[in-house]
C-alpha cells in the first residue's frame, strides 16, 4: 500500500510537473488520489496555479506602476 | 503615417517601462540599460517590420524578451551566487518536507486570492519574493512564467535538460509560495 501512495514531497512535485506537462495515467491517479485525502497538498497545487496567473500579470503590472 | 524620424521619440516614450521589464529579469540596472539600449537600436534597424503590426510596445517587449535572453547566455552558464552550476541542479530533499516527505508547514488556505491582483501592494511583495529566490530560479521561474516561453525554448536556450527545468520550477515555487505566505497571504496586510 505504502507504494501506492505518494508523499507530499512526490505529490507537490507531480503537481508542479503537471503544470508543464501532462503526466503519465498511473501517475494522474495517484495524485489525484493523494490530492483527495491532503489539504496541504491542495492548496500547493492551487497557489502555484494562482502563482501562474499572477505571473502572466507582471507585465500589466508594471506598465500600472507608471501612473 | 507616423514618419520614420518620430519613432526614436516613440522609443523614448517607452524606455521606463522597458527597464523595469528587463530589471525584474535581469536584477542588474547597468544589464537592464544594456537590454533595453540593444532593443532600441534593434527597433531602428528593423522598424519596416513594424508597420502597425502590433501595438509598439508589445513589439518593443517582443525584442527585449530576447535581449534579456542574449544577455543572460552571454554571462555564462554559471550564473553569479549560486553554489551549484546551471545543469547540475540536485534533487535532494527540500527544507519544505520532513525525512518522510510531509510537509513540516502544510500550505494553509489562500482563500480567495485573485482579489490581490489588484493591489499594488501586492505586487512589491511578489517582486521581493522573486529576488529572494536563488538568481538563477528566479530566471527560469520568470522564463517560463512572466515572459511566457515553452519549457522547450527555454531548455533549448540555457541548454539545460527538462527534468533539470522541472525541478528548478518546482524549487522556485515551493519558495515563492512559501514567502507570500509569509509576507502576504497569512500576514496581516491592512
Amino acid at each position: 500500500m505504502g507504494r501506492l501512495m505518494y508523499s507530499c514531497e512526490q505529490a507537490s512535485k507531480l503537481s508542479s510537473r503537471a503544470m508543464e506537462e501532462p503526466l503519465g495515467r498511473l501517475d494522474r491517479s495517484l495524485l489525484r488520489l493523494h490530492l483527495m485525502v491532503c489539504g496541504g497538498c491542495t492548496n500547493f497545487s492551487r497557489q502555484i496555479e494562482f502563482l501562474r496567473r499572477a505571473s502572466h500579470k507582471v507585465p500589466e503590472a508594471l506598465e500600472k506602476d507608471e501612473d | 503615417m507616423g514618419g520614420d524620424e518620430d519613432l526614436p521619440k516613440s522609443l523614448e516614450s517607452h524606455r521606463k517601462y522597458l527597464l523595469r521589464y528587463a530589471l525584474f529579469q535581469l536584477r542588474d540596472p547597468s544589464l537592464a540599460e544594456d537590454a533595453v539600449q540593444d532593443t532600441f537600436i534593434a527597433a531602428l534597424a528593423q522598424h519596416d517590420g513594424f508597420q502597425g503590426r502590433s501595438q509598439l510596445r508589445t513589439w518593443l517587449t517582443a525584442i527585449l524578451k530576447n535581449k534579456v535572453i542574449d544577455l543572460v547566455r552571454k554571462r555564462g552558464r554559471g550564473l553569479p551566487a549560486d553554489a551549484v552550476p546551471l545543469g547540475e541542479e540536485d534533487d535532494s530533499a527540500d527544507s519544505s518536507f520532513n525525512a518522510k516527505g510531509r510537509w513540516i508547514d502544510p500550505p494553509a488556505d489562500w482563500g480567495l486570492p485573485d482579489a490581490a491582483l489588484e493591489s499594488n501592494q501586492f505586487w512589491r511583495v511578489y517582486q521581493k519574493c522573486c529576488q529572494r529566490m536563488p538568481e538563477r530560479h528566479a530566471l527560469v521561474f520568470s522564463m517560463r512564467e512572466v515572459m511566457d516561453l515553452s519549457t522547450e525554448e527555454i531548455c533549448k536556450k540555457l541548454e539545460i535538460s527538462t527534468s533539470n527545468l522541472h525541478v528548478i520550477l518546482y524549487r522556485a515555487r515551493l519558495s515563492l509560495r512559501s514567502c507570500m505566505t509569509k509576507n502576504w497571504f497569512g500576514a496581516d496586510h491592512g
